[in-house]
């Protein structure tokens, strides 16, 4: 057995008029919770789509808990939450959740008990009443969501795909959602979702994926991502304008790649080659007077920031994520 | 296969389900039951008790030729002739009576006036005048009745027994129309046409209803989103095929009310006609029809449907809102239209060039042939070409709705052009 969950190799998916996805790979440890960041239009849902094998990629393979994703019965080991959510409004909502169960090859009686459980525990199922017996569109929307949270998970999946999980969500719903996901990935679950919200995906995912205009930023641990810019990035702040050497120091391309100037206050993002002591060295030795020198931690969202910029929201492109 | 299944039963179960569906299967066939008697019923109840007979008879012949013509519009010598009012008078005073009675009519205590007078003995001619003078039916009735009065009286004048007279010149004519095919006799023309035009009808019912809820369906799939988290489960082809099988499992359920209820009717014919207090129903016999024929028609039902449910499935997954579904559907409903269009003309003639023409296009053969096949046997190798021109326009509608609903099903947004939809079919 594989200790991948998911696998994709060098997919590329082209539509009419433009490259949805580019030569992408990734690989999602079992086990783990994995984000797949980007901004709308980057390629996200088609990806998505693509590991569900409901549209097929021009290139590359998928592999899904070891096996082909094409392999016929892994789809009813997978849970998937879409972006756009909906339930069939004049259903009954156990009938409805005994349906989508059904489909992943859940026999009747597991399902009517999972779906009990699940109503319990999500509280749409007291002594007083059973929303269980509800129709779908006399639920709030908040209930709505749970209800197809609850379809999501029914069938025990080994894999659970949440597309733009948090995207639409109140407060008290979207914790509830982050509590859950901590649990399946306590229960030995792996968790891959997408969203655009960088502070989320901090706090929740082990590893995760940027994507911009259908191609691949970068991807690693979150950890990894972020001490791999950790030394990159450094706030200095000085105790006057700076002389004509400081800037021509700040200015020296093969210490400093990009700098925000603020006047007094510099965000500097070291060159390649650039070594942030001999930086330090070379300032003090202009007679700069140094309030704050510190390499920061960027957080995902500044790494995000910096590598997919404005630019990397393809314009005219619809919300397919 | 367990999920084909699945799909199946939830769309046959929720639509069964339905207050909608309950209705109109149970008041469908009231409703039709109510439409085919009625009017018999109010003509029937109408001409004999309220309208016909209640007219006034002026009878200046003189040889009580007024009180037979009121009694055989009263229904014969058992009926009641006092509905209608026979006045006998003077040939002299003729006028004076016609403008009394003109007068009475205006003032609506009469529905008209019948004026007897020596010509009509001798020439046969008589006039009426009143309200009802444009109801050729109506006008028909009271000239029957003279008609008869004037034969019975002319047959008692040579000398025959009055109830003789009544017993013969009471004929009452039903003329049973037998239609003779190329395998010789076989049942009445008018029932077996009747049978051709139900088959024909139910199918085209079955079309309208079932296909437009396909379209609404894959609709609701769509603008609720519900389709994203389906597809992750099944294939568009299951979910597709299980849709267009359970939504026709819901349409054979009715139909198969209705043509138990219509049988019921058929069975009951008499009772239900004698208890409105009408004349029993004539009787047609249902047409002979042989094994092999069902099987053709159940192939052209089946086939039919899945020709056009496919394309409704196809018009619902290409677009995002009812408004465009209704737009988008007009090409399918033409087609439908189109055959329903040309039912009347092949009925009526049935061997034409024009029936033949419109039996042989897929889209209007479902409709078409067994309206043909009840009316005429159509050579068995033309049967066979039509079925599986049928047979195969269905499979490349399925193959084709199965492409465009496989892409369009999760496609949002503007309505796709042809251009558009035929990529999506490459590209699936």
């Amino acid at each position: 057995m594989s200790d991948l969950a998911l696998e994709l190799r060098g997919i590329t998916k082209r539509f009419a008029e433009h490259v949805a996805v580019r030569e992408l790979s990734l690989q999602v440890p079992r086990g783990s919770v994995y984000g797949l960041l980007g901004p709308n239009g980057a390629g996200k849902t088609t990806t998505i789509r693509m590991i569900l094998n409901v549209i097929a990629p021009d290139s590359g393979s998928i592999t899904l808990l070891g096996q082909p994703n094409t392999s016929p019965g892994l789809l009813d080991r997978l849970g998937y939450l879409p972006e756009e959510r909906g339930l069939y409004k004049k259903m009954q909502v156990r009938r409805l959740l005994r349906f989508l169960a059904e489909l992943k090859g859940v026999d009747a009686k597991t399902a009517d008990r999972r779906i009990t459980e699940w109503l319990e525990r999500l509280s749409l199922r007291s002594p007083e009443k059973d929303w269980g017996l509800a129709k779908v569109d006399e639920l709030s929307r908040g209930m709505q969501q749970k209800v197809q949270f609850i379809g999501t998970l029914l069938h025990d999946p080994e894999v659970i795909i949440l597309d733009e999980p948090f995207s639409g969500l109140d407060p008290i719903n979207a914790q509830a959602l982050k509590d859950t996901v901590v649990d399946l990935k306590r229960a030995g679950k792996t968790v891959v979702f997408s969203t655009h919200l960088m502070d989320n995906a901090e706090r929740l995912c082990d590893s995760v994926c940027i994507v911009a205009r259908g191609e691949k930023v970068l991807d690693g641990t979150v950890s990894g991502v972020k001490s791999e810019h950790n030394k990159r990035n450094i706030a200095l702040a000085l105790a006057g304008a700076p002389s004509d050497d400081v800037s021509a120091i700040l200015a020296d391309h093969s210490l400093v790649s990009r700098m925000d100037d603020n006047n007094r206050y510099f965000e500097i993002e070291m060159a390649a080659s650039g070594n942030p002591q001999l930086l330090l060295q070379r300032l003090v030795g202009a007679g700069a007077e140094v309030q704050r020198f510190e390499l920061i931690q960027p957080s995902l969202h500044q790494i995000f920031l910096d590598k997919v910029g404005a630019a990397g929201v393809e314009e005219g492109m619809s919300g397919h994520g | 296969m367990a999920k084909l299944w699945t799909v199946i039963k939830r769309e046959f179960l929720e639509r069964v389900r339905t207050k909608w569906f309950i209705i109109v299967t149970v008041f469908g066939p009231v409703f039709f039951g109510v439409i085919m008697v009625l009017p018999a019923y109010l003509s029937v109840k109408g001409m004999k008790d309220v309208k016909v007979a209640d007219i006034r008879i002026i009878d200046a012949t003189g040889t009580g030729l007024g009180d037979r013509v009121a009694t055989r519009l009263g229904g014969g010598p058992m009926g009641d002739a006092s509905g209608t009012q026979v006045v006998v008078v003077e040939p002299a005073k003729l006028a004076e009576a016609e403008s009394t009675a003109t007068l009475d009519v205006m003032h609506k205590s009469r529905r008209g006036y019948l004026v007897l007078d020596s010509l009509t003995i001798s020439r046969h001619k008589a006039s009426y005048a009143g309200r009802n003078a444009s109801s050729l039916s109506e006008i028909q009735i009271i000239e029957n009745a003279l008609h008869s009065a004037l034969l019975g009286q002319r047959l008692e004048k040579e000398g025959l027994d009055p109830k003789r007279v009544e017993a013969l010149t009471r004929v009452k004519v039903d003329m049973n129309a037998e239609r003779i095919t190329d395998s010789g006799r076989g049942g009445s023309g008018i029932g077996s046409a009747i049978f051709g035009f139900i088959i024909a009808f139910l199918l085209y019912m079955m079309i309208v209803l079932y296909g437009q809820n396909i379209l609404r369906g894959v609709l609701e799939e769509k603008t609720t989103r519900v389709a994203e988290v389906i597809v992750s489960s099944v294939s568009t082809d299951i979910l597709l095929a299980g849709k267009v099988i359970g939504v026709g499992a819901v349409g054979l359920l009715q139909q198969a009310v209705w043509l138990a209820s219509g049988a019921a009717f058929y069975h009951f014919r008499s009772q239900i006609f004698v208890s409105l207090g009408m004349p029993a129903m004539p009787n047609f016999p249902l047409p002979q029809v042989p094994p092999m024929l069902i099987v053709a028609l159940v192939l052209f039902f089946i086939l039919g449907y899945g020709l056009y449910a496919a394309l409704f499935a196809a018009v619902g997954a290409m677009v995002s809102s009812q408004e465009d579904a209704n737009q988008a559907a007009q090409p399918v409903v033409m087609l439908l239209v189109f055959s329903i269009i040309f039912a009347q003309p092949v009925m009526l003639n049935p061997t034409g060039r024009l029936a033949e023409i419109v039996s042989w296009i897929p889209f209007s053969a479902p409709v078409i042939m067994p309206l043909r096949m009840s009316a005429i046997s159509v050579p068995w190798y033309e049967l066979t070409a039509t079925l599986a021109g049928v047979a195969l326009t269905c499979a490349l509608c399925v193959w084709l709705s199965a492409r465009i609903y496989r892409v369009g099903l999760l496609m949002y947004g503007k309505r796709p052009s042809l251009r558009e939809v035929a990529r999506w079919i490459r590209q699936s």
